[in-house]
């Protein structure tokens, strides 16, 4: 399975920290898009299919909060794997995103950590992403 | 509150510079660091419960690394990656040290980074910073600095620290 991913962060230079990180983890990727802020998200979503929404929270224009309540009220989009990264600390407004089924990475994150959530979050097994293991050993007592 | 201003700075700092930017703050500078000049800067303002500014001021010659490591090699060689890679650090640095001063139910609108023309107009002349904090990074050094800005009437008296950032 390739992931169609939405990259939506205010920042350029975020934007390809993500999808850079996102290359570097070995997820299989189909086609990325960014955005710049939640409407121009919201119209990306209007015109391409999208497997998973990488979404920053404090942008100008529509901040990423806000996305999210509108993705959530659309049918089609109502059950879209999100992760929001942000700086966000807030445990009131993380609250907030958990309701609304999104999972959160922090910033500063690991690579590793932002892959394990992606894969956690759409349901991907560790065997459909590493493949099926086989013990070539012939004199293993288990 | 001065000195756990200053050591949660020093931690929002020293995990982001290593998360974030790959490279390892050093506490005890080494005398070339020390000579390096801070001769680039870029500032986030807050607002909030607190309002504010955090400021981080780097010696240019560290920003290809830091480059290099967020965005690619191609991006250490392009100094406006170079300084908005610098930008996101600030931002980064700030959205974790405003949680740990303010308590994590507080909700900040962090304005986007403002790279400024060398160091200076970086804070208002009445400005005291809060919190500061100076480490070596490869051949130069950084300095991160909180102010608050003092018409905000619950902000305790200002003063300043100043360690490493360990």
């Amino acid at each position: 399975m390739a992931f169609n991913v939405l990259v939506v962060d205010d920042s350029a230079v975020m934007r390809q920290m993500v999808v850079r990180t996102l290359r570097m983890s070995g997820l299989p990727l189909g086609t990325v898009h960014e955005a710049g802020n939640g409407e121009e998200g919201l119209f990306v979503l209007q015109d391409q299919w999208v497997d998973l929404l990488l979404l920053d929270i404090n942008m100008p224009v529509m901040n990423g909060e806000e996305m999210l309540r509108r993705l959530r009220a659309a049918p089609e989009t109502a059950s879209l794997p999100v992760i929001v990264v942000s700086t966000e600390g807030s445990e009131t407004r993380l609250a907030a995103l958990h309701a609304l089924g999104a999972a959160v990475v922090r910033k500063p994150f690991a690579p590793e950590t932002l892959r394990d959530t992606i894969l956690r979050i759409t349901g991907v097994t560790d065997a459909e992403y590493y493949g099926p293991v086989t013990v070539t050993s012939d004199d293993s007592d288990f | 509150m001065p000195s756990t201003t200053v050591q949660s700075l020093s931690r929002a700092t020293t995990a982001t510079f290593e998360e974030l930017a790959l490279l390892f703050p050093e506490h005890e500078l080494s005398p070339e660091q020390a000579a390096a000049p801070l001769d680039v800067a870029v500032s986030v303002e807050f607002r909030g419960p607190l309002r504010g500014r955090l400021v981080l001021r780097a010696s240019s010659v560290i920003l290809p690394s830091i480059a290099a490591n967020m965005l690619g090699e191609g991006a250490s060689r392009e100094p406006p990656l170079q300084r908005d890679a610098l930008g996101e650090i600030a931002n980064v640095i700030c959205g974790n040290v405003l949680p740990a001063i303010a308590g994590v139910e507080a909700v900040f609108h962090l304005s986007a980074p403002y790279l400024h023309d060398g160091i200076d107009g970086v804070s208002r002349d009445a400005d005291e910073p809060m919190a500061r904090v100076t480490f070596g990074v490869e051949d130069g050094r950084a300095e991160t600095v909180l102010y608050l800005f003092s018409d905000v009437e619950s902000v305790a008296p200002a003063s300043q620290g100043a360690v490493s950032a360990a």
